[in-house]
């Protein structure tokens, strides 16, 4: 069985920024997977690779078995990416972006509205969907977002922190949705968070990055039980002290 | 005065005089632009001039007697003429085209005769309709002011010029050149600005809709679909060419009207069929022109895309796109009153180079039956276009679409980096 996601001494740089630093890490299949660490460690720019919009610069990037280089289209069909920062196209009604989005997963109508009305369930977002998303709150858009990305129950979801911006209620509900798709239809989640406490409860493993490079990964548990703290922050703390 | 008003106007003028967006464009380019439209205008007239005070006449005599070569010598005076003696009626259109001039004046047999005696004389005067340009009437003022001077020394409008314009190889009596010229400057003049109009609004079109994308944040998603790289551009390209069309057919048929209102003031006994002199376009001609057009705009847009690219938002990009507006205002301002072949080759040369040129100088020379023109534009443009679409394309299939604003963000980065440590 081959990995979900398997990099191999990942680099990427730009100008003089490293923004990757030899990143190596494996996913397994179905699994949910957290990168975290603090605001300019590398997440991003990792999650962008393996969802081919970047090139490393070194190293090597595989989904299920698929080069992110050589083979980008072929890794575009089984992968869905949502990008921190991602907005939907504001003269768009939510249906009609949902819709524009499923098109690209089939041909067949009835296909699509099937997905579309998945993706509604998902989002909660109800009549609201209707309505041009420009006049959607930037909470409401975030929940629009993540039904795309889950909706076609892709191979692989890569989310760059799924639940910014959302308020306490709304990330419960998208978490608990993250982690439904993982179990009931096997999409194996790779995520990326600033709020350790929340990949805690949600990931089956994490990777700590810094700088670039990872400096810890296993289960919330073991590391917990490894650094001797109650919680993963502590534990970011604890390692980026005896880096 | 208004409490605050100062202070914040004061902001206001410098945020805005410190964006070089708003410097450039709004300052800079303005002031550029004008004295350099004005320059070529001037310096075309000065050469239109020029070019006809050098001008070589051909002078058909069939007169013997000493007033004729008297006229000749004081015609001489302001042009090169070539005289040829004859009593036998002669092809006009070929005479001239053997002597390689476009102006071309007989005298007539009782010419001297006339004059001796006090009588009013008629000398057939012939130019060559070569094109649509504010000047291609000089010629015919420049001989109208020799002959009222040569009358002076004589009698007020003793010689009369009888005007005949030779429009591809037919003579056509009683019109000169100014009068069709003036009349196609009407019709011809829609075309240089809904070119115009179109290039500029389609560009921007283009331009916003790249950056919308990435104002937006959907570009990303966007770049992680299972779609073709290519697909996106050309549909972004073909989108834009879409709505600019429907744009422009509405401005076409608003300009239409305009042109309507305005030819129904030039005067009525101008009753000339510039149909039936052969002076609209062919039905190749219109393709020609609309290959022409339809290739310059596909490089304006995939050059509007480009650039674009480089734009982190919307009004980046309308603002970067707009520092292209002076090679398409510049060409459509000059063309809209010149004959290229009127202009100084230096110019000639830079109005060539210049991609959005062409359809308007397609626009012309199909009417005069010039296809070698059309179609040697239409192959430049277009060799044009293919490279700008290679490199629009190269700029999709990679990740450079994205690291434009990437860089941005890695500058702020350090930025932050640098001020956070100690």
């Amino acid at each position: 069985m081959s990995f979900a996601v398997e990099t191999q001494n990942l680099v990427k740089i730009f100008g003089n920024i490293r923004a990757l630093d030899g990143l190596s890490l494996k996913i397994n299949q179905g699994e949910i997977f957290g990168l975290i660490g603090p605001n300019g460690a590398g997440k991003t720019t990792a999650l962008r690779i393996i969802s081919t919009l970047l090139l490393p610069t070194s190293g090597s990037a595989k989904v299920f078995g698929l080069d992110v280089v050589e083979e980008a289209s072929e890794v575009r069909k089984i992968i869905t990416y949502l990008p921190e920062e991602a907005g939907a196209y504001p003269n768009l009604s939510g249906w009609e972006y949902l819709e524009f989005m499923a098109k690209f997963n089939t041909n067949d109508k009835g296909e699509v509205q099937k997905i579309v009305e998945e993706a509604a369930e998902i989002s909660g977002l109800g009549e609201r969907l209707r309505d041009k998303s420009k006049t959607y709150s930037k909470g409401m858009k975030r929940r629009l977002l993540v039904a795309r990305a889950l909706m076609t129950k892709p191979k692989l979801a890569i989310l760059d922190e799924p639940t910014s911006g959302l308020d306490v209620l709304h990330s419960y509900h998208v978490r608990e949705i993250i982690k439904r798709y993982a179990k009931e239809y096997g999409v194996t989640v790779l995520l990326s968070s600033h709020n350790m406490l929340e990949v805690e409860h949600l990931c089956d493993r994490v990777a700590l990055l810094n700088m670039g490079k990872i400096v810890a990964e296993g289960k919330p548990q073991e590391l917990k039980e490894k650094y001797a703290s109650t919680n993963l922050e502590e534990v970011f703390a604890k390692v980026v002290k005896l880096a | 005065m208004l409490k605050g008003f100062g202070n914040f106007l004061l902001k206001e003028l410098k945020e805005l005089i410190r964006d070089p967006k708003i410097f450039i464009g709004m300052i800079i380019i303005p002031v550029i632009m004008f004295p350099l439209l004005g320059g070529i205008m001037n310096f075309s007239i000065q050469s239109a001039q020029e070019s006809v005070a050098k001008a070589t006449i051909l002078i058909i005599n069939n007169d013997v007697g000493d007033s004729a070569a008297r006229f000749i010598a004081y015609i001489n005076s302001s042009f090169n003429v070539i005289s040829i003696n004859t009593t036998e009626s002669v092809n006009i259109v070929e005479l001239m085209s053997q002597n390689n001039v476009t102006e071309a004046i007989v005298i007539p047999s009782d010419f001297s005769a006339n004059l001796t005696s006090g009588l009013q004389v008629r000398i057939e005067f012939y130019s060559v309709f070569s094109g649509v340009s504010m000047f291609s009437g000089v010629s015919a003022t420049v001989i109208d002011s020799l002959i009222e001077e040569f009358n002076r020394a004589l009698s007020p409008n003793i010689v009369i010029p009888a005007k005949s314009v030779i429009v591809k190889g037919q003579v056509i009596e009683n019109l000169d050149a100014q009068t069709i010229s003036n009349l196609m400057i009407s019709q011809t003049i829609a075309m240089p600005v809904i070119i115009m109009i179109l290039l500029s609004y389609s560009m921007q079109i283009a331009a916003t809709s790249v950056a919308m994308e990435k104002e937006e944040k959907t570009l990303e998603t966007l770049l992680t679909l299972p779609m073709d790289r290519f697909a996106i551009l050309l549909g972004k390209l073909s989108g834009s060419i879409i709505v600019a069309a429907i744009g422009a057919l509405a401005y076409m048929i608003g300009f239409t009207y305009y042109l309507g209102s305005l030819s129904s003031a030039i005067p009525s006994n101008v009753n000339v069929n510039l149909a039936a002199l052969g002076l609209v376009p062919s039905l190749f001609g219109y393709i020609l022109l609309g290959v022409s057009l339809f290739v310059t705009l596909l490089s304006a847009l995939s050059l509007a895309v480009i650039i674009s690219a480089f734009a982190g938002d919307v009004r980046s990009a309308q603002s970067l796109v707009g520092y292209v507006y002076p090679l398409i205002f510049i060409p459509s301002l000059a063309l809209m009153y010149l004959d290229v072949n009127a202009i100084p080759l230096a110019l000639r040369i830079l109005i060539y180079a210049i991609p959005y040129s062409h359809p308007i100088i397609t626009s012309k020379a199909v009417i005069m039956g010039d296809y070698t023109i059309a179609v040697v534009g239409i192959a430049y443009v277009a060799a044009f276009t293919v490279a700008i679409m290679y490199f629009a394309s190269r700029l999709f299939a990679t990740e450079k679409i994205l690291t434009a604003k990437l860089k941005f963000k890695g500058l702020i980065r350090r930025r932050e980096k640098t001020t956070s440590e100690p």
